[in-house]
């Protein structure tokens, strides 16, 4: 599998209860997934855990045949290679568009980052708009250079954090089905979360549905619901 | 099946549970395996180690004149600081409450400049006050000497004696009263308009609008800038050793000078914080579970009400007193002096003092706002409990007195000396005392007692921020150190800048530390007025105070013009 999390337990210092319990998920390469769930039920810090953001308790996490996370390793975030676009972008205020991509190239040999920069900046079809600073642009083109910045360096793995969530609705559908084509034109393997079963139908080969992570309900921990069937069917029996 | 199934694993989660905790530990061990967190933990235990010898000494250290202090001494030092605290507490919060009051409720005549012209008298020391308000008061003084020579009015010295304990209750409550006042008023311009609102249109006089919702309402603004006021008080030395009023920092002074007795002098320390801290916990209680910034995001600005012409000209004559009291009167006296004394005074000497404020200012400053950093970049990313009670430490240092961080500071590093003396020897050097006559010593008691005012403002501005640029960049392949250059630092310029100049301030008028712990025949401005102020020389005292005034107010001016544009 290219990506396996096994037994993820993850609590909140000030929470009393734990916001991820036993989550358990296998990703095939080139595979879109969608993590469905409403607000609180932990999906987001399934993404933060994956990005090395947050520290498991317990589970371990493999991507691309290295250990992320177990007893005894913890790879640091920026070690992961893994992209994500935040809900909120956060694009640097004080780095114009074409810094803002060419950020995590430092990897890239110097000749390379440019021509990298230009050629994400066509992708998301922001070719016209390097120099222009992130307040300078409208919540729809300061989503697809976020997208842009996370697909530069190539990462193994793309998260996305409710990405249509800051744009409104009749932009949502366009740039629901701009991103299919980009991640399946790159073979990204992406993971992203959100409340809109609408976006995860249009937009995900594969659903998982999470609910309350401090449930003991087997059934609702972490199923999968092939599109066609809608029938749940568990993930893995322990 | 099933069921049996969920049954035994809801026991193995019980179990697991105990387990991931200890383990947890461990597992987050990787993550503090870098170089902030490191440096963050030895500032902490640095500033730390100099206050836990002096509680730890309490305890064991015999002392040859405990015994005499404690029968002779101390009952007097508790009843003059006792009666300071409350007199001083009472009379800013009076003061203080009420000037925040008419400022953001009421439009009156030159309103605009009094909002920030009643913060001034915070640009000047409560030192420099005392010995300027005695020198305009005695026999020599402008007061008495226009009396007799004018109209041979000759007055009872009594009434113009402040060298006393209500002397000094004034001078720390016209001085010091701008923290009830600023903090109260920047409460009640944000938080309170609905409140207020409603109980003007239920009808209520203003007096009861002031007394049955202002105050109770804002008590936590209150009590929080009435307890910086009492820190002031108790960490002062200056005040009431020209007063001549015994307290703690007098009688540690004394006794470890005076008597040589650096036991008893730890031990009076280890009193003071103890008072230091029961005045922290009773803030804690009396301010509740509130805190004073309201919870709901949309706060909406108080709207002044214009006053009749009467009454608003009442009022400004309020303020304008304050003010003249306050600010004005020293201010112009010290320029009067300073005129008839500046041949005298300046001199090449007089530079060196100069260079010398400026340059443990600006050292310890620097210091400041990069250990701030170092801890508050900690602090955020990584929320544990260990980097909050590093935050707490941080600001633990602000509320323990001068004279008591000199002592405890001074046994560390005379320990410090002992252990290296074999080095000293080794090298040939001289000095036996190497660290604890240096400069070293200074600037670090500088950190400790002054890092909260640095970590404060940097503080802010991290939250301000947030985690999201950090986290995009490190999940752009950057690592903490190169996140913290190529985005924190750009986005923080502003609450660097200004936690560097309060840091600066403060250094640049602190008293006590720099009496104490400054190498020999090493002189600041502060060191300098206060020994001219010492011999009598009131005059000559001037300058220096004068400079240090000077920078203050103009830091004073700056900050609440930054401030203005921050809120608007």
């Amino acid at each position: 599998m290219y990506v396996e999390i096994k037994d993820l337990c993850f609590g909140y210092t000030n929470a009393k209860e734990r916001t991820v319990r036993d989550f358990n998920l296998e990703i095939e390469q080139g595979e879109i997934i969608s993590i469905l769930g409403e607000s609180g039920s932990g999906k987001s810090t399934v993404l933060r855990l994956l990005c090395g953001l947050e520290i498991p308790e317990k589970g371990t996490i493999h991507i691309a045949g290295r250990t992320m996370t177990d007893e005894r390793t913890f790879v640091a975030p920026e070690k992961r290679g893994i992209g994500i676009v935040f809900q909120d972008y956060a694009l640097f205020p004080h780095m114009t568009v074409y810094e803002n991509v060419k950020f995590g190239l430092k990897a890239w040999k110097r000749k390379d980052r440019s021509r990298r920069v230009q050629e994400v900046l066509e992708l998301v079809n922001m070719g016209d708009f390097s120099k222009r600073y992130p307040h300078e642009l409208s919540g729809g083109q300061q989503q697809r250079i976020a997208l842009a910045r996370s697909l530069a360096p190539a990462p193994e793995l793309l998260l996305l954090d409710e990405p249509f969530s800051n744009l409104d609705a009749d932009l949502q559908v366009k740039i629901r089905n701009e991103l299919k084509a980009i991640l399946k034109k790159t073979g990204t393997t992406c993971i992203f979360v959100t409340h809109d079963r609408e976006d995860s139908r249009a937009l995900a080969d594969r659903m998982v549905t999470m609910r309350d992570g401090a449930s003991y309900d087997w059934d609702s921990l972490c199923t999968t619901r092939e599109e066609e069937s809608q029938k749940p069917e568990l993930v893995r029996l322990k | 099946m099933k069921q049996v199934f969920r049954l035994f694993s809801f026991k193995a989660e019980g179990l697991v549970e105990k387990d991931v905790s200890s383990l947890n530990v461990l597992r987050r061990l990787p993550a503090y395996r870098n170089s902030w967190s490191i440096l963050s933990l030895i500032i902490v235990i640095l500033i730390l180690v100099p206050n836990v010898t002096i509680l730890f000494n309490f305890f064991t250290n015999k002392a040859e004149n405990w015994d005499h202090i404690t029968e002779y001494i101390l009952p007097d030092l508790l009843k003059n600081t006792s009666l300071l605290i409350v007199f001083t507490g009472l009379l800013t919060i009076i003061i203080g409450t009420s000037l925040a009051w008419l400022i953001s409720a009421y439009d009156f005549p030159m309103k605009r400049f009094f909002k920030w012209a009643l913060i001034l008298p915070l640009a000047i020391p409560p030192y420099i006050a005392g010995y300027t308000y005695n020198g305009i008061l005695n026999y020599t003084g402008v007061i008495q000497t226009t009396l007799r020579n004018t109209w041979g009015i000759e007055v009872d010295q009594k009434y113009f004696d402040i060298l006393n304990l209500p002397g000094a209750v004034f001078i720390f409550t016209l001085f010091l009263y701008p923290y009830v006042y600023t903090i109260t008023r920047a409460f009640l311009a944000n938080q309170s308009a609905s409140l207020i609102e409603n109980a003007r249109l239920l009808g209520g006089s203003p007096l009861e609008v002031f007394f049955r919702v202002v105050l109770p309402i804002s008590r936590g603004a209150v009590v929080g800038g009435v307890s910086l006021v009492l820190l002031e008080v108790l960490n002062d030395y200056g005040v009431v050793q020209y007063f001549g009023v015994p307290t703690f920092s007098t009688a540690i002074f004394q006794t470890w000078f005076g008597m040589n007795d650096l036991n008893s002098a730890i031990k009076l320390s280890a009193t003071l914080m103890f008072i230091v801290f029961s005045i922290l916990i009773l803030e804690k209680l009396l301010r509740g579970r509130k805190k004073y910034a309201s919870t709901t995001a949309k706060a909406r600005p108080l709207r002044a009400v214009q006053l009749s012409r009467g009454r608003g000209w009442a009022v400004f004559s309020y303020c304008l007193i304050i003010f003249m009291l306050g600010f004005l009167i020293p201010l112009i006296q010290l320029v009067d002096w300073m005129f008839l004394t500046f041949e005298k005074v300046a001199s090449p000497e007089f530079l060196t003092l100069i260079w010398n404020s400026l340059f443990v200012s600006l050292a310890g400053a620097l210091l400041i706002v990069l250990f701030a950093v170092i801890i508050g970049n900690f602090a955020r990313t990584h929320q544990s409990r260990l980097s909050k009670s590093a935050a707490k430490v941080t600001i633990l240092g602000y509320s323990i007195p001068g004279a008591v961080i000199a002592v405890g500071i001074s046994t560390v590093f005379i320990e410090l000396d002992s252990g290296l003396s074999r080095f000293y020897e080794s090298t040939g050097m001289e000095s036996r005392l190497f660290l604890s006559t240096s400069l070293v010593i200074l600037i670090s008691s500088y950190i400790i007692r002054f890092l909260a005012i640095g970590y404060n403002s940097v503080e802010s501005g991290f939250d301000k921020i947030g985690n999201k640029y950090t986290e995009a960049s490190r999940m752009l392949g950057m690592n903490m150190t190169k996140t913290f250059f190529k985005v924190d630092v750009r986005m923080l310029r502003a609450p660097l800048i200004s936690g560097f100049l309060l840091a600066f301030i403060e250094i640049i008028k602190e008293l006590p530390l720099t009496l104490i712990l400054r190498p020999f025949n090493f002189g600041t401005l502060s060191t300098n007025a206060f020994k001219y102020a010492g011999d009598e020389q009131i005059h000559e005292a001037a300058l220096s105070s004068l400079i240090i005034v000077v920078i203050s107010a103009a830091a004073v001016f700056i900050f609440h013009q930054v401030l203005e544009k921050e809120s608007n």
